[in-house]
């Protein structure tokens, strides 16, 4: 790269100052040297430095002081701390909080050198990250826009056209006329669905959900989800019991979500139960833990399967009698739950069924 | 006087403009239509509009809304009834986080989604029309 790199090196001993500068010049470096952790502090916040080293002990703030003080100045800037054999404790301590490496006294100029390049290798690849997250991110919000508009615009037209079409054609077509748009328009609902739950993925923005957390009563949100998902179990003739062992604290979260989550989970049991059968929703409290568990007696989820499912696209090798899924669901709800800083986890036998364990903190 | 409604739509989609158009124009609306915010600007204060049916997600991102604070700022068109339809429920919660879907960028509006089954699209001319009307005859009173 054809930018210099910036080191400050903060050290009480003019000959260490002297040595590490000789050592360095002529290489494409830009160099500053304090002789006291005032100073160098000073120095690090016009000169702003990539890697910067810091001999733990001088006189007046102490070394570990001064790079305590660097990080909250800017926390992607690399420290190196110079110490004494006699102190290599204290450069364990220093690594701890935070320091990337430490160069032990007396050095040769050979290990200066080394050290030096990978510390500002260290620098790259921090600043590379940071990049590379800031453009994840613009890509992640202006997914939102581009999807919307290049994919779910012109379905929605064509949805809107076939609207118009069977209603200014209502007394002309005849019923197999009629179920051919029928069918027309489901498929494309179900285009428009999928690309909602797209949408609903990368707009899950954590902090703002958190905003927006307020003492949420989780009966509430179970009775909300059942009765989502009420007409499908009564299509398979699926039983949903609730058992809510009160006295339940209220959770702070979100009760949208929430309910999003539950009704998620209660409707892929529905999905993978035999017709006929039960679904358990329990609801208790358990040592500041709220603890939801949703258990069907459905196909269950294969060993190989079950690290997977809460992976985005993930749908797994359901077999022929499932309808067909974005793979999201378990994902957003994974996503959810973690933003009330709480946990998913879910058991599974083949054959025998499926159990959710959804632990939420009590206020 | 004549007494068809004169609407307006907002929205630069050509081909979902004309599957609502034709639905709105067999019930005996007249329908004028501008397919970006300064023609439909331009078109509000060329004559006057009984209701305005307003895209939100237009060009470069929320163009629509924009249409609404101006609609919002001026004494003449301040009482025009929207309707405004959107093709994303996500969107409006983007812009609006925290606040209930139906957004409420003028005295009277309304929000549908897209795609919109005809049905509900004349329902809700015909309701906010009304509603539009009750208003006015309340402040003549």
């Amino acid at each position: 790269m054809a930018t210099k790199y910036r080191i400050l090196i903060i050290d009480d001993e003019e000959v260490v100052l002297d040595s590490c500068t000789l050592i360095l010049a002529g290489g494409n470096y830009q160099l500053a040297t304090a002789k006291n952790g005032n100073l160098g502090l000073e120095l690090a916040k016009e000169f702003q430095p990539d890697l910067v080293f810091v001999d733990l002990k001088m006189p007046g703030i102490s070394g570990l002081e001064v790079l305590e003080r660097i990080r909250d100045l800017d926390p992607n800037i690399v420290s190196i701390v110079i110490t004494g054999y006699a102190t290599v404790s204290s450069a364990v301590e220093a690594m701890k909080n935070g320091a990337y490496d430490f160069l032990p006294k007396p050095f040769t100029p050979d290990e200066f050198r080394l050290i030096t390049q990978r510390g500002l290798d260290r620098r790259r690849l921090v600043l590379e990250t940071i990049t590379l997250r800031k453009e994840k991110e613009m890509l992640r919000e202006n997914f939102a826009a581009i999807v919307s508009h290049e994919l779910k615009s012109p379905l929605g037209a064509v949805q809107q056209n076939l609207f118009v079409l069977e209603y200014e054609l209502e007394d002309k077509l005849n019923e197999e006329q009629k179920e051919k748009i029928e069918r027309m328009k489901s498929k494309i609902n179900d285009l428009i669905n999928l690309i909602h739950t797209w949408l609903r993925v990368i707009s899950v923005d954590v902090k703002k959900l958190q905003e927006s957390f307020k003492p949420t009563s989780i009966p509430a949100v179970i009775a909300k989800a059942v009765e989502n998902v009420q007409p499908q179990a009564i299509r398979k003739n699926i039983e949903i019991v609730p058992t809510v062992q009160e006295p339940l604290r209220f959770v702070n979260g979100d009760e949208g979500t929430l309910v999003e989550v539950v009704g998620n989970i209660l409707h892929n049991g529905i999905k993978f139960s035999r017709e006929g059968s039960r679904i358990q929703i329990k609801a208790e409290e358990k040592e500041n833990t709220l603890i939801i568990s949703i258990a069907d007696t459905g196909i269950g989820i294969s060993k190989e399967d079950l690290p997977y499912i809460f992976e985005d696209f993930y749908t797994g090798d359901t077999g022929p009698i499932v309808e067909k899924s974005s793979g999201l669901g378990l994902a957003i709800a994974k996503r959810i739950v973690e933003a009330h800083n709480g946990s998913i986890s879910v058991e599974s036998e083949l054959g025998r069924g499926t159990t959710f364990t959804i632990l939420l903190p009590v206020q | 006087m004549n007494t068809q409604k004169q609407l307006l739509i907002i929205d630069d989609d050509p081909d979902f403009v004309a599957g609502i158009k034709s639905v709105l124009e067999k019930a005996e609306y007249s329908v004028d239509v501008a397919y970006n915010p300064k023609d439909g600007f331009q078109a509000l204060q060329s004559k006057p509009y009984d209701l305005l049916l307003l895209d939100i997600m237009m060009g470069r991102g929320a163009e629509g809304v924009a249409i609404a604070r101006k609609l919002r700022k001026d004494p003449k068109l301040r009482e025009l009834p929207v309707l405004i339809i959107t093709g994303i429920r996500e969107q409006i919660a983007f812009l609006f986080p925290g606040q209930p879907v139906h957004p409420h960028f003028v005295e009277l509006d309304e929000l549908v989604e897209k795609p919109v089954e005809p049905k509900l699209l004349l329902e809700k001319v015909s309701t906010l029309l009304k509603m539009a009307e009750e208003k006015k005859s309340q402040k003549k009173g």
